[in-house]
């Protein structure tokens, strides 16, 4: 782990997603740091909205040695982050399916009322925050998703639904539901 | 906590609170957000979340570059060529046989009959429309020709005899003929 402080570099000087590609790409080993710099947490945010646990890093790690394998299918239709999410699932995905991580992920569905999944617990000092964590935590899979890519992201739905694999109008509805149930747990 | 009743608006706080919102749509929730004591609750809540959010753990970049490696253009793929070619090749042969046939009809339709007499041969080659197989136009003479490569050893009589047969032969099947009634088609086992 890095500290942030450690990527303060400005990000109007290090130039558009696009523009690092076509830099890395001419061979300048720099541009992919910064892209993974960029990235890195967000991608980890959204691989632990999908309830990863212990392997959130390889899932990243992975994820970008995936997406820069295959850069040139990068058409730019979406945004870098978005076509990032999109790989992170699909592999989080594709374990599970595989079984390999079978006992070692939960395998979450939207039926599940909450999940145990609240790695900053020991962390939160505050008592306002550690019950905003709570209510998300408290969100199905599928909110807590959409809800982190809107919030923490600032995604739109169009870009939500194609990282999470659903409609822009469902996206609205989970994010809408999701919402209006954190409302509730912290007006209680 | 109430909710703002203007949802269009209330729809757009989580892009306001990342700094996503187009300059014009933001002066506009911007003055919505002033003077919306909901609205300005739930940005404040928002704000709240998407810090907490955004508090997971902090990535090694190092590690994940190094992982990474490098560019690797992709290869030009003759794939593509050698179907193009194969398909220039199909069609260029497709043209020339339909030109080839075009020919052939309009020889049967004129010069070729003059040659050719439409006599009614007794020799089993000269009864192609009878033939159990497909009414492919049939061009025996070349076949005799091009096909025995014992020709040139032939005598005199044996060609003069040869030629005669052939005199007898119907060059070309009639054009008009239908000759979908020739098809053989075999029945199912059992069927008969």
């Amino acid at each position: 782990m890095t500290d942030v402080a450690d990527r303060a570099d400005s990000r109007a000087d290090q130039g558009t997603d696009d523009e690092l590609i076509r830099r890395w790409k001419s061979g300048e080993q720099r541009a992919a740091t910064l892209l993974v710099g960029r990235h890195a947490d967000s991608v980890a945010r959204f691989v632990t909205s999908l309830g990863v646990r212990d392997d959130v890093e390889d899932v990243v790690q992975d994820t970008f040695v995936r997406a820069f394998a295959s850069i040139d299918g990068f058409r730019g239709e979406s945004r870098l982050r978005t076509w990032l999410f999109t790989i992170a699932r699909r592999l989080v995905l594709d374990a599970r399916r595989s079984e390999r991580w079978r006992g070692e992920q939960v395998e979450v569905q939207d039926g599940d009322a909450r999940t145990d999944f609240d790695p900053l617990d020991a962390m939160v000092a505050d008592e306002a925050e550690r019950r905003m964590h709570g209510a998300v935590a408290r969100l199905t899979p599928t909110q807590r998703q959409v809800f982190g890519l809107r919030v923490g992201e600032g995604m739109s739905y169009r870009e939500i639904a194609d990282a999470v694999g659903t409609t822009e109008g469902a996206a609205r509805v989970h994010y809408h539901n999701a919402m209006r149930a954190i409302k509730e747990l912290l007006d209680d | 906590m109430t909710d703002c009743p203007d949802g269009a608006v209330r729809d757009l706080l989580p892009e306001l609170v990342n700094d996503r919102l187009a300059p014009d749509v933001r002066r506009r929730v911007d003055a919505h957000v002033r003077d919306c004591a909901d609205c300005q609750q739930e940005v404040e809540l928002l704000r709240a979340l998407r810090a907490s959010l955004r508090r997971v753990s902090v990535m090694d970049v190092g590690t994940i570059v190094s992982a990474i490696p490098a560019y690797r253009a992709p290869r030009r793929s003759w794939g593509g060529w050698r179907a193009a070619a194969a398909i220039m090749l199909l069609a260029v042969g497709g043209t020339s046989v339909a030109v080839l046939q075009r020919e052939n009809t309009a020889a049967r339709d004129g010069g070729v009959s003059a040659v050719a007499p439409s006599g009614r041969g007794t020799s089993p080659i000269a009864q192609p429309s009878r033939a159990p197989t497909l009414p492919a136009i049939q061009h025996p003479a070349p076949e005799l020709a091009l096909g025995n490569p014992a020709i040139d050893e032939l005598n005199d009589r044996e060609l003069a005899t040869l030629l005669a047969e052939l005199e007898t032969l119907e060059a070309f099947p009639s054009p008009d003929e239908d000759r979908s009634a020739d098809l053989v088609v075999p029945s199912p086992a059992g069927t008969d």
